[in-house]
Formats: structure tokens, C-alpha cells, sequence
């Protein structure tokens, strides 16, 4: 066999004992089942929410202008929406005092304001470089 | 990624039109992207897993680690569990991306080729849901959202072998592929046509830069000099009582200042005594500057003065170097109201039983009347309200 596919084969192997270590720890748990749910849960919530969802967004920017920098402002926005979420719909009063202690809901529209700035300008800026040159200078 | 799909069989498809897979005529679902994505998501995870590691073990050392476990640097932990969650963050959104990126292929048609086929999809689904399952359960976390029926520790740990195992297999399969599309010009890449590559370095430059605003937002939780930027994290540095944040309250833990009046402190060994408070105050004090690391990510370094836990189990006839030692917390309950230390961290001068915190005496949410700091050790090991050691 070659060195390369040994390489492959060994971690093929490799990957396949650490899923059974990990499958083995699963299986100690006192609820493995309610872990099986959530593990499943996820891929429906990817697969069936928020992909989809996605896709769909994305269909209103095909044929845009400017649709490099639009679709970098979403991945931006949407990825500040989904780490900030948890802070902000998490139920209950925060565990002390000193957790969770900032206005999320406040500071997430700052952010996502500049995000809208930054996109702004990059795409006034490109279109300002890239409008019709009238060669006036050089003759 | 694919994962199950529960379409009909065969035959019936001519007869259900309507049920045949979605067309996607999207551009960049292609290997080249994909692997460009991949790679960055593969370092990102093996972060997460290495730092895990190293988590895990310093907590729940095995017993012929326990003597040996170093204290320093004394910034260690703060980096490894502040790259954790950092590299964790930034994986979901690499993550989100590189599912993007395949989504297609959970509709490839039919859904089942061969035997090998199926064991491929299989892999893929078990990956895709780890995956996803990990960094959903650690962003929880990080909030101190626990909505699901199991124990976090222990089955986050668990479905990280499971992650960072059919990351491997993944990449063992899918090797040719991602040999082919690992550069610009690889020979799968120069298949793929040409003016794509405009648009995937500009989905690439968006990637990165979601993964820097995500991180500049977020890091100064536990990266101090960037913390004016720290609008999005579960914690700010600056903010608890004394100037330092709390993970476990006085009140939650049952501990009261009336309950304190007949405080003393037990030190159990060869040598039995017991001191009070003024007798503590009274001791040679050492200053020592150390960050307090949480496992949950933020992490900050602070001014602390008390008495060091060698010159403690010198007096109880101990042997610092080679004696452990058993810590007690007055809190009523939780999983960590005893704490063992190793002999190197025992050992080390800068491990001390803390009385003061930045120039005064410590809070009671920061473990009056004293408390355990030690450096490069998980915060949650950093016993706070200690009223008993014993040298093991």
C-alpha cells in the first residue's frame, strides 16, 4: 500500500475508534435516549429549519448587484443573530449578578448597525471605482 | 453534508413527480468551497477538542496524573479555555457555512447507491449531528441555558470523541476529493468553472469576516485588552463585585455571614491545627498576581494577598512537593464543595489561601473568608469559602 494510503486508512480507523469511545461514554450516560433526541433535534434544526431558511434568503439576492458584499453582510448579521440569540431568549433571571450583565438587545443593534454602515460603504466605494472613466487627462 | 432523507422508494417516483428532490442551481456547492471551508472548520474543531482535553483533565485528572499535573504557566488555563470558546464561536459559523456549502447532497438521487454509499451517508449524518449537537450545547452553555434532560459535562464530553471522530473518517473518506480542491490550482479546482472563483473568495472573505466580528465581540470576555469590544459575551470583565466576576454566589451556594462567626480554619495532618481569621491575617502574606480562568470561557487576572498553602502544609508537617491536598468549602452542596490538589500545584508559591482581593478583603461572592487561587487551574477548583484542608 501506499504511504498515502495508509495515512488514509489508519485514520479512517483512528476516527472510527474514537466515535466508539465516544459512543461508549454515551451509552454510560443515566439518559442516552434523551441524548439520541437532541442529537437528532439538531440535525432537524439545521437541516429542516435553518438551511432551508437559508437557501431562501439567498434566493432573493441571485441576479443582484453588489450581491458579494450584500450576501457577506448577511453571513456577518445572521451569524451576530444566532451567538446572541441564547442571551437574549434565555428564560429566567440571570444565574447572578455578574452574568449575562450587558444589554444584549441594545448592543446587538449597534453592532449590526455597523454592519449595515460597513456594507454601505464598501459597495458605494466599489461603485464609485468602478463608474464609467472619461479619459480627460493624458492628451 | 447528507443525512437521512425519507423519500419514496424507486418505482414510485415517476408516479409522485411532485416528490422528487429539490433542483439547486445555486453556485459554490462544490468541493472546491467546501474544502476551502473545511479546513478552517478542522482547525477550529481540533482547537476545541485539544483545549477540551486538556479541560477535562485538569479537572478529573486520572490518578497517575494527579501528583504530576503542572501549575504552570500560570496563564495556561486562561488560554486554553479562553481559545476554547473562542474557536468554539467561530465554529458555528465555519460550521453553518460548510453545511451550506453541501446542503445539495442531502438529496442526491437515489438516496441510497450501495452498501459503501450508505455507509458513507451514515458517517455523514452522525458528523452532521455531533456537530451541530456540540457547538448548539456549548453556546448554551456559555449562557447557563441547561433546556435538555441530560448533564452538560459529562455528555459534552462524550460527543466530542464522536465529533472528532467522524471528522477524521470524514476526512479519510473524502481524501482524493479534498487532495483534488486543496488549491487554487489543484486539478478538481481547475475543473470546476472558472468564474466561480470571484464569487467563493468573495462567500470565503464574508466567512471571515462574520468569524471576526464574532470573535472581536466576544473575546474580550477573556482577552482583557480587547474588552471595550466586548459587547456579545455572557460576561464582561469588569463587572462583579470587587471588579472580577462570579460564577457561584454566596446565596446559591448557602453560605451567610452569621454562619461565619465561629469560622476557623482546620488543617488536618501529622501535625493537626486550627486557625481563626486574625491568626490568618497575622501570617507572612504573599502578593500574587493570577487570572481566575472559567470553565465557561471568560477569564480575568486580579490582585491576590493571603498566605501560601506550602507554608500551611509545612506547618501541619507536611512535605510540600510530595503531600496533595484535600480541600473543604463551607457551601452546603455542589459538585464542587471538596477539591483535591495536586502536589505541584500544593507546592507551587504562588498557590495561596487567598484573603484579599485587588487591595481588599475578599467579598463574600468571592469566598470570604478565604479561598483557594492557584495558577493555571479551572475556576470551578479555585475553592472559595474554604474551611478545612488535609494533606492527602
Amino acid at each position: 500500500m501506499k504511504t498515502a494510503s495508509v495515512f488514509r486508512y489508519g485514520a479512517g480507523a483512528l476516527g472510527l475508534v474514537l466515535i466508539g469511545i465516544g459512543a461508549w461514554r454515551l451509552a454510560d450516560q443515566p439518559d442516552p435516549l434523551g441524548v439520541l433526541v437532541w442529537l437528532a433535534g439538531a440535525v432537524v434544526l439545521h437541516d429542516g429549519i435553518l438551511a432551508p431558511l437559508v437557501l431562501a434568503v439567498g434566493l432573493l439576492l441571485v441576479g443582484r448587484r453588489d450581491r458579494g458584499v450584500l450576501r457577506g453582510a448577511l453571513v456577518v448579521a445572521g451569524s451576530l443573530v444566532l451567538v446572541t440569540l441564547p442571551l437574549l431568549v434565555r428564560p429566567g433571571a440571570p444565574p447572578n449578578p455578574s452574568a449575562l450583565p450587558l444589554p444584549y438587545g441594545r448592543n446587538l443593534v449597534i453592532v449590526l448597525a455597523a454592519v449595515v454602515v460597513v456594507a454601505a460603504v464598501v459597495i458605494v466605494v466599489r461603485r464609485w471605482r468602478r463608474r464609467p472613466q472619461r479619459s480627460t487627462d493624458g492628451d | 453534508m447528507d443525512s437521512m432523507t425519507s423519500r419514496p422508494p424507486g418505482p414510485r417516483r415517476a408516479a409522485l413527480p411532485a416528490l422528487r428532490p429539490p433542483a439547486f442551481t445555486g453556485r459554490l456547492h462544490d468541493a472546491r468551497t467546501a474544502t476551502s471551508v473545511g479546513r478552517w472548520l478542522g482547525v477550529a474543531f481540533a482547537v476545541c477538542f485539544a483545549t477540551g482535553l486538556v479541560s477535562h483533565y485538569l479537572q478529573h485528572p486520572p490518578d497517575w496524573l494527579a501528583n504530576h499535573l503542572p501549575a504552570r504557566p500560570a496563564w495556561g488555563y486562561r488560554l486554553t479555555q479562553g481559545l476554547h470558546v473562542a474557536t468554539g464561536l467561530a465554529a458555528i459559523v465555519l460550521l453553518l457555512v460548510k453545511l451550506w456549502t453541501v446542503y445539495p447532497r442531502l438529496f442526491v438521487w437515489p438516496p441510497v447507491r450501495s452498501a459503501r454509499h450508505a455507509l458513507e451517508r451514515l458517517s455523514v449524518a452522525v458528523l452532521v449531528a455531533s456537530a451541530v449537537f456540540q457547538v448548539l450545547t456549548g453556546l448554551l452553555n456559555i449562557v447557563e441555558w441547561y433546556p435538555w434532560p441530560f448533564s452538560f459535562v459529562p455528555v459534552h464530553f462524550a460527543v466530542a470523541w464522536v465529533v472528532a471522530g467522524s471528522i477524521l473518517l470524514h476526512v479519510a473518506v473524502k481524501a482524493p476529493e479534498i487532495t483534488a480542491h486543496w488549491g487554487r490550482r489543484s486539478e478538481g479546482t481547475l475543473a470546476l468553472p472558472a468564474e466561480d472563483a470571484r464569487d467563493r473568495r468573495s462567500l470565503l472573505l464574508g466567512t471571515g469576516a462574520a468569524v471576526g466580528v464574532v470573535t472581536l465581540t466576544t473575546v474580550g470576555q477573556s482577552f482583557t485588552p480587547l474588552k471595550a469590544f466586548d459587547l456579545l459575551a455572557p460576561r464582561h470583565p469588569d463587572d462583579g463585585p470587587q471588579g472580577l466576576p462570579v460564577n457561584r454566589t454566596a446565596a446559591a451556594a448557602g453560605v451567610s455571614v452569621p454562619g461565619l462567626r465561629t469560622w476557623r480554619l482546620e488543617v488536618y495532618g501529622p501535625r493537626p491545627y486550627t486557625l481563626t481569621l486574625d491568626d490568618l491575617w497575622a501570617m507572612p502574606r504573599t502578593a500574587a498576581r493570577l487570572p481566575i480562568a472559567c470553565v465557561e470561557g471568560w477569564s480575568v487576572e486580579a490582585h491576590w494577598g493571603g498566605v501560601r498553602v506550602r507554608d500551611l502544609m509545612e506547618r501541619a508537617g507536611g512535605r510540600p512537593g510530595r503531600d496533595a491536598l484535600r480541600v473543604t468549602s463551607l457551601e452546603v452542596s455542589g459538585a464542587y464543595r471538596v477539591m483535591e490538589m495536586g502536589a505541584e500545584y500544593a507546592e507551587d508559591p504562588l498557590t495561596l489561601l487567598a484573603l484579599a482581593l485587588n487591595g481588599q478583603p475578599l467579598a463574600l461572592d468571592h469566598g470570604y473568608p478565604a479561598r483557594i487561587i492557584a495558577p493555571n487551574r479551572p475556576g470551578v477548583l479555585q475553592t472559595k469559602w474554604v474551611h478545612r484542608l488535609e494533606l492527602l
